[in-house]
């Protein structure tokens, strides 16, 4: 069993990836406008579904890395800014349910699009196969889904920290009616902060679908293991979505490994554990959403 | 003269749900049907004391709903305990998980609060998913509906009049809590809890047992639910389920005591009628979600109340925000 482990362990922070990405963009739309976004598991999987009839009709795996994550965005922009703009002034729980009746309605159109039943969807040739990592070998696809999801979250980081409109993002994170008044136009950083939430769930959706495989609900599976991402790093906090998500990650494959039947509970419990030494989150910043 | 209107407007609708059994025949539902909808009710109605009236977003009730499902189903299979004493269990096992739960919700409010709501009622749809042994794991498990003191039985006629009987006493249960000191200040920390606090009360202490009614309440709907259908299943814990008693409520009017019964008569019922139309219940009901937050955010009775009055509406019939 012990020479499962250093695999399972590398899988577990593969996966953990996952969960911080998708945590992130849940992030950026809940801490700007208090949305909750029930339908960011239905993005994923829209663009894991694009992805697929993309390669289906002869196209790359490549473009459709791109393009399917990017006409997801278009997507959820038009969401945003037709159903969730309305919301804004209302209690939170309203945008909360629209988003969720809207990935109900996405699930049952997946159903009706792709069928109700999972389709193949394998990563190209060239990433086919397994890598040896001198003390262990690793399949291809999984390093590179490491490495792209290292790049989006460095990029974003970046995006957020070094350029003029993500100072303004943050900044109306603290304060939307200053930046308001100091002349930003916040429905545009809105529309963009929603896109970009979108982005990452798109990009994730893709590689998600080559990794563990595509179904009308196979989005949804990686919502909830985000939401408890959120609350064990920290509403607000980046960089916790990030520790939070390879912390699950670790603790879901470890148990997979030792006791399989606790798997899905060990996040809960990781939850719990977190929440009675750090009721915010290990990174939770005092104040936001208190 | 508002208080004797709501009596006699009461009293005319538990009069004819009293005569469902001849009813339901007529509008094509069955008896089962409309037990569903008054066992329903009572979840609707847990949600509502806590969003409604507190403006606490609790998507995690299907957890308490399920939790006495649960508990009916499993004494009555191992336990061999008789309906009342299935009911009891069941309504006790959501008391007790909302007693464990309660202390890790209470830290937040607002849509933190949802988000601990929904992550933590999920905990209990794995164990349910889980433990194969017992809970026959994804397939659900069925059992025999126990006997009233062990020698009679419940037919659905008799169900039908037990369910109402429990309706009818958690409405006048429900009511006079949220008319109570209590319950207004339960309005109050929805209005604004940094107020109520400077008055000298402790919030939290207030929606701990707002925390615990609703628990105890949606428990007794799961634990009837789970007598009415003889069959216990895990997605009655999932947070989906959460988020329809959420939509019953709005549907129906947060905030508003009949309100419960209006939203879980319109889903219960519509779900009853489109599903024998349709294979595509779940894109109407997507539906209903998105045209019910955009053009009924006050809920029918809520509209309804509010176009009746002429004067700003009482603190318990305003709609949320």
């Amino acid at each position: 069993m012990t020479h499962d482990l250093a695999p399972q362990l590398f899988n577990g922070l593969v996966l953990g990836a996952f969960y911080g990405i998708v945590a992130i963009g849940l992030s950026l739309i809940m801490n700007l406008t208090g949305t909750i976004n029930m339908a960011h598991g239905s993005f994923m999987t829209l663009a894991g579904y694009l992805a697929y009839t993309m390669v289906q009709r002869g196209m790359s795996f490549w473009v459709a890395l791109i393009v399917a994550p990017l006409i997801v965005v278009i997507v959820g922009v038009l969401v945003e800014r037709g159903l969730v703009r309305p919301l804004y002034k209302r209690e939170p729980f309203y945008s909360l349910l629209m988003t969720f009746g809207l990935s109900l309605m996405a699930e049952e159109a997946f159903r009706l699009i792709w069928g109700p039943n999972g389709v193949p969807f394998s990563p190209p040739p060239a990433l086919a196969g397994a890598a040896a990592l001198g003390f262990m070998s690793f399949p291809t696809f999984r390093i590179f889904i490491a490495g792209v999801l290292i790049v989006a979250i460095v990029a974003l980081a970046l995006f957020l920290t070094r350029t003029r409109f993500g100072l303004r993002l943050r900044a109306a994170v603290q304060d939307t009616e200053m930046i308001a008044a100091l002349g930003t136009n916040t429905q545009v950083l809105y529309a963009v902060n929603f896109g970009l939430g979108i982005l990452l769930a798109g990009i994730a959706g893709v590689l998600a679908a080559g990794m563990l495989g595509l179904s009308p609900t196979s989005g949804n599976a990686l919502l909830m293991p985000a939401f408890v991402t959120v609350i064990i790093g920290g509403m607000g906090s980046l960089f916790g979505s990030i520790v939070g998500g390879l912390l699950i990650g670790m603790a879901i494959s470890l148990t997979t490994l030792f006791i399989p039947a606790a798997s899905e509970v060990a996040m809960y419990i990781l939850m719990a554990i977190v929440l009675l030494v750090r009721p915010r989150g290990l990174f939770g910043e005092e104040g936001i959403f208190g | 003269m508002k208080a004797r209107a709501e009596l006699i407007a009461g009293i005319v609708v538990v009069a004819i749900l009293a005569a469902g059994p001849y009813l339901s025949p007529l509008i094509h539902v069955d008896l089962s049907i409309v037990s569903e909808v008054l066992v329903t009710a009572l979840a609707v109605m847990s949600v509502n004391l806590l969003l409604g009236y507190t403006g606490l977003p609790a998507f995690g009730n299907a957890a308490y709903f399920g939790l006495g499902a649960y508990g009916a189903a499993l004494s009555a299979k191992y336990l061999h305990v008789d309906f009342i004493g299935a009911v009891i269990i069941g309504t006790a096992s959501a008391l007790l998980g909302g007693l464990i739960l309660a202390p890790f919700l209470l830290r937040r409010r607002g849509i933190y609060f949802g988000l601990l709501s929904i992550a933590f009622g999920q905990v209990f749809y794995f164990v349910a998913y889980r433990f194969t042994d017992v809970t026959g794991g994804e397939d659900g498990m069925n059992f025999p509906r126990p006997l009233v003191l062990g020698h009679y039985a419940i037919n659905e006629t008799t169900f039908f009049y037990v369910a109402l009987a429990a309706f009818v006493g958690c409405l006048i249960a429900f009511r006079t809590v949220v008319r109570s000191p209590f319950g207004r200040t339960l309005v109050a920390i929805r209005q604004n809890e940094a107020r109520v606090r400077y008055l000298g009360l402790n919030t939290d202490r207030f929606i701990f047992v707002a925390l615990l009614i609703s628990a105890t309440l949606a428990g007794l709907g799961g634990a009837l639910f789970g007598l009415l259908i003889n069959f216990a299943y895990p997605l009655e814990l999932d947070w989906h389920q959460s988020g329809f008693f959420v939509l019953m409520m709005i549907l129906g009017g947060a905030g508003t005591v009949w309100g419960s019964l209006v939203g879980s008569f319109i889903y219960v019922i519509g779900k009853d009628i489109i599903s024998t139309q349709t294979s595509y219940w779940q894109l109407y009901l997507g539906g209903l979600f998105v045209a019910c937050v955009l053009a009924f955010p006050r809920g029918i009775l809520g509209t309804l109340l509010a176009r009746l009055n002429a004067r700003p509406a009482a603190a318990d019939s305003e709609p949320h925000g």
